[in-house]
């Protein structure tokens, strides 16, 4: 057995630098003449065979974070390195290896679900040969065989999704960015998809992915940066940063929308959709809390410990 | 995971490319082929009963002038349409994302669109010169004139696309410039019936050079004036493919 370099590592039996995938220090990019700031100072490094989430509400500057990573726009100040090289040096090593998934699903919508995958990965260096495999690996992967013969324009919101991952994963990229993967999909996709991308990174591949699902997220992701107003308010183990805001518990009412519900007056407590109500207790409070919840207005009450989607609330909404 | 630094060879890039230029457009090329052909074929038959058929000069005109209006109606607006619409959707951003030539793709564009062209530009040869009675004698310079007529006009189109905002705003900016390019020179109309202003005009203008290009490899009158306005078109269409693979949206956009 040969051993690797002491800075190198073996990757399907290649052996490459061992360098962060991702290293991003100070970056800012201000977009267009009213100088809107998209991203603020952004700092963090993303290790090879991660699994990174980035959590934000609207606007935080996700996209505008993972599109320079990608290579399609250029940083204003800062530094962003892919695998050592500054990304404005390194469109060969981008283009080659990272996979990116945007949110739009219209790019290749002219063409047949077949003929999308196969041009990607024939794009990707693949023979002809190896591209129709991939075709068909990646149809029946995602289970969209059925559609091989649709043209991408006539499937639905969720099945043009399918696609865009397929599209994307066509000939194995060891990185993947990837842009709401799970916008459009239906619960058993969903799951699919994360799935799916854990099968990819046990298989060696590198995942990046901007999602508002901190739900599901939180079942696969390694590590989290949590973005507020173009900065990083929140980045690590979801384990650490759940420690960090002290241990707490998440109280989860489901009612009439309106007013939050009286006992929760003095806690932080946010209505994330129209009647359902969560809010983070301190382990003091929950005795007198739920001593005082009148059950009879609510259809369910759930208590549970905190969970990565506390967490974003909790740093993307204080 | 394979290992990942592999690239497609150029001469299967490009093919690629075209195939998929083609296959967006295996769902409209005979609508494509249509408005090819309506306004040019339209005109024509208008323009034929005016010029009464005596005169042999004006007829060429007018059949060479359809030819260009065919040429930028279907290659310089469908492009610019095409441009704009790859812009809107992404389809840019998802090859400048891939290990792509930006200088291929905008080859394909403009060679795809140029094999979309030919049944149209073939109709309004045969038809026009049936109905104007111009006697064809083609030249073997047509294999060298046609190519560079279509890169110029497509060239233009792409450069529109690219250049725009929306795809109105590309639409109306390939009007113009197609009303500009047929009107403003000895085009359509020979030079002895334009104002001296006009013919000034139209030195600068690339149509002008195709024109004649045409004329002179259709009817066999291929003299001096054919080298001169194949250089022009030559320098043009390397003009525009270079402004084009510059001015595109690509990657690392401020």
């Amino acid at each position: 057995m040969v051993a690797e370099p002491a800075d190198s590592v073996s990757v399907s039996g290649v052996s490459v630098p061992d360098v962060p995938v991702f290293d991003v220090a100070g970056l800012t990019k201000v977009h267009g003449r009213e100088r809107r700031v998209a991203n603020d100072d952004l700092t963090l490094s993303i290790a090879r065979g991660e699994i990174f989430g980035i959590l934000g509400d609207n606007g935080a500057g996700k996209t505008t974070l993972v599109r320079q990573m990608a290579g399609l726009i250029a940083p204003t100040s800062g530094e962003l390195r892919f695998m050592g090289t500054p990304v404005e040096e390194a469109e060969r090593e981008l283009t080659t290896q990272v996979g990116y998934m945007p949110q739009s699903a219209f790019a290749l919508n002219n063409l047949t679900v077949s003929e999308a995958i196969f041009f990607t990965a024939r794009f990707r260096g693949l023979s002809r040969r190896a591209a129709r495999g991939e075709v068909a690996r990646l149809l029946s992967q995602w289970a969209i065989e059925p559609l091989a013969n649709r043209v991408a324009k006539q499937l639905s919101g969720g099945q043009r999704r399918l696609l865009q991952l397929a599209v994307t994963m066509a000939g194995s990229p060891p990185v993947l960015i990837l842009d709401e993967p799970t916008n459009d999909l239906d619960p058993v996709n969903r799951k699919r998809v994360w799935h799916l991308l854990t099968a990819a990174n046990q298989d060696g591949a590198t995942i990046i992915f901007v999602t508002h699902d901190a739900v599901e997220a939180e079942k696969v992701v390694h590590r989290v940066a949590i973005m507020r107003q173009g900065r990083i308010v929140a980045l690590g183990r979801p384990l650490d940063l759940k420690q960090e805001i002290g241990h707490r518990f998440r109280l989860e009412l489901i009612g009439t929308p309106g007013d939050p519900p009286a006992p929760l007056a003095r806690v932080h407590c946010t209505e994330v959709e129209p009647g359902r109500w969560l809010a983070i207790l301190d382990k003091a409070d929950v005795g007198e809390i739920m001593t005082n919840l009148d059950m009879q207005k609510f259809d369910d009450v759930r208590l549970s410990s905190s969970t990565l989607e506390d967490l974003y609330l909790h740093y993307a909404t204080t | 995971m394979r290992p990942h630094n592999s690239v497609q060879h150029p001469a299967a890039q490009l093919a690629d490319l075209i195939l998929v230029q083609l296959s967006n457009w295996r769902w409209a090329w005979p609508q494509l082929v249509l408005t090819g052909l309506v306004a040019p074929l339209a005109s024509m038959l208008a323009l034929s009963t005016v010029s009464g058929g005596a005169n042999r000069s004006l007829n060429e005109h007018i059949l060479v002038g359809m030819l260009m209006f065919a040429l930028l109606f279907q290659n310089q607006n469908q492009v610019a349409g095409n441009f704009s619409f790859m812009k809107a959707n992404g389809t840019l951003e998802f090859f400048a994302a891939q290990p792509v030539s930006r200088v291929l793709l905008a080859i394909a564009t403009v060679g795809a669109f140029f094999l979309l062209s030919l049944p149209a530009l073939l109709v309004i040869v045969v038809v026009g010169a049936l109905v104007l009675g111009v006697g064809l004698s083609l030249s073997p310079w047509l294999l060298v004139v046609v190519p560079l007529c279509v890169v110029s006009a497509a060239g233009i189109g792409a450069l529109i696309g690219s250049l725009t905002n929306t795809m109105e705003e590309s639409g109306a900016a390939s009007l113009v410039v197609t009303f500009l390019m047929t009107g403003c020179g000895p085009v359509l109309i020979p030079a002895d019936r334009l104002p001296a202003a006009i013919n000034a005009i139209g030195v600068l203008n690339p149509a002008t050079y195709a024109a004649s290009a045409l004329r002179a490899s259709l009817t066999g009158t291929v003299g001096s004036r054919l080298p001169v306005d194949l250089a022009v078109l030559a320098l043009f269409a390397a003009g525009v493919l270079l402004l084009l693979v510059k001015r595109m949206p690509w990657r690392m956009r401020r």
